[in-house]
C-alpha cells in the first residue's frame, strides 16, 4: 500500500485527575477475582454475563408491555 | 448479543492477521465491565485484505448505524478505501480499525502484543500497558473510567504487561 502512515504517537502516561477518582471506587476483590482467572475463562465469563443483561433487558421489556 | 467466539473464529481460520484491541482486550487482561462488540486491528497488507473480506463475507458485514439499502460490499476494493470501519454482521458488531490513536497501525502495535488463548483459539491481544495508552490517547470521556481500571489492573498484576 503506498498511503503513508501516521507513526505512534508518543503518549503521556502521568497521572490524570480524572482518571485517579475513579480508581477510589474500583472493586478491587473484583479485579483480583478475574486475575486468578485464566483470559480464557475472562473472557467467557464475559459471553455469561452478556447473555444475562440481554436476558434481564428481555424480560424487563415483556414487563413494560403487560 | 455479539457472538465474541463465532466473530473470533472466523478472522482466526480466515487466517487473518488482527490485534484484538478495545472492551474484549480489556476483559482478556482482567477488566469486569461489559462490552458490546469487537474491536481488532488488522494488518494493512493487501493478501490480508483479502483474508478479511473473504472471512467476513458470509457475516454479511453492513456499516453499523447506516439506513439499509445502502450498496454496501466489504471487498479488497473498500478496505483498500477505507481505513477503519464500524460494522454490524449475522454475529454482532466488530470494528475493524486499520490505525488507533496513540497506537498507529498494525506493525506498529505488534512489539505490544501478547498471544492469548480465547476461546480454544490463539489470538494477538494488545498487551495491558500499551491499551492503557490507547485508551488515554483516544481521550474519549467514556474511556476515563475504563483508564483507571485497567491502570488498577496494572497495579494488581504488580506492573507487568
Amino acid at each position: 500500500m503506498s498511503r503513508k502512515r501516521s507513526p505512534a504517537l508518543e503518549l503521556k502516561s502521568g497521572p490524570d485527575p480524572v482518571v485517579e477518582a475513579y480508581k477510589r471506587d474500583i472493586d478491587r476483590t473484583l479485579l483480583r477475582e478475574n486475575l486468578r482467572r485464566t483470559p480464557d475463562e475472562r473472557v467467557r465469563e464475559l459471553v455469561r454475563l452478556q447473555r444475562f443483561a440481554d436476558e434481564l433487558k428481555r424480560a424487563g421489556s415483556e414487563a413494560s408491555r403487560r | 448479543m455479539t457472538d465474541f467466539e463465532g466473530l473470533l473464529g472466523a478472522l482466526v481460520r480466515g487466517g487473518v492477521e488482527f490485534i484484538l484491541v478495545g472492551g474484549v482486550a480489556a476483559r482478556a487482561h482482567g477488566s469486569a465491565r461489559l462490552t458490546q462488540d469487537v474491536d481488532v486491528v488488522y494488518s494493512r497488507a493487501a493478501p490480508n485484505l483479502g483474508r478479511l473480506a473473504e472471512a467476513l463475507g458470509p457475516l454479511r458485514p453492513y456499516l453499523r448505524g447506516a439506513p439499509p439499502g445502502l450498496p454496501f460490499r466489504l471487498d479488497v476494493a473498500t478496505l483498500e478505501r477505507g481505513l477503519n470501519f464500524t460494522l454490524t454482521t449475522t454475529l454482532g458488531d466488530i470494528d475493524l480499525l486499520g490505525e488507533i490513536v496513540g497506537g498507529g497501525g498494525y506493525d506498529d502495535l505488534l512489539p505490544h502484543c501478547v498471544r492469548l488463548r480465547l476461546f480454544g483459539m490463539d489470538c494477538l491481544c494488545l498487551g495491558l500497558e500499551r491499551l492503557i495508552l490507547v485508551k488515554r490517547a483516544a481521550g474519549r470521556p467514556r474511556d476515563l473510567e475504563a483508564v483507571a481500571e485497567l491502570e488498577a489492573l496494572l497495579g494488581e498484576r504488580g506492573g507487568d504487561r
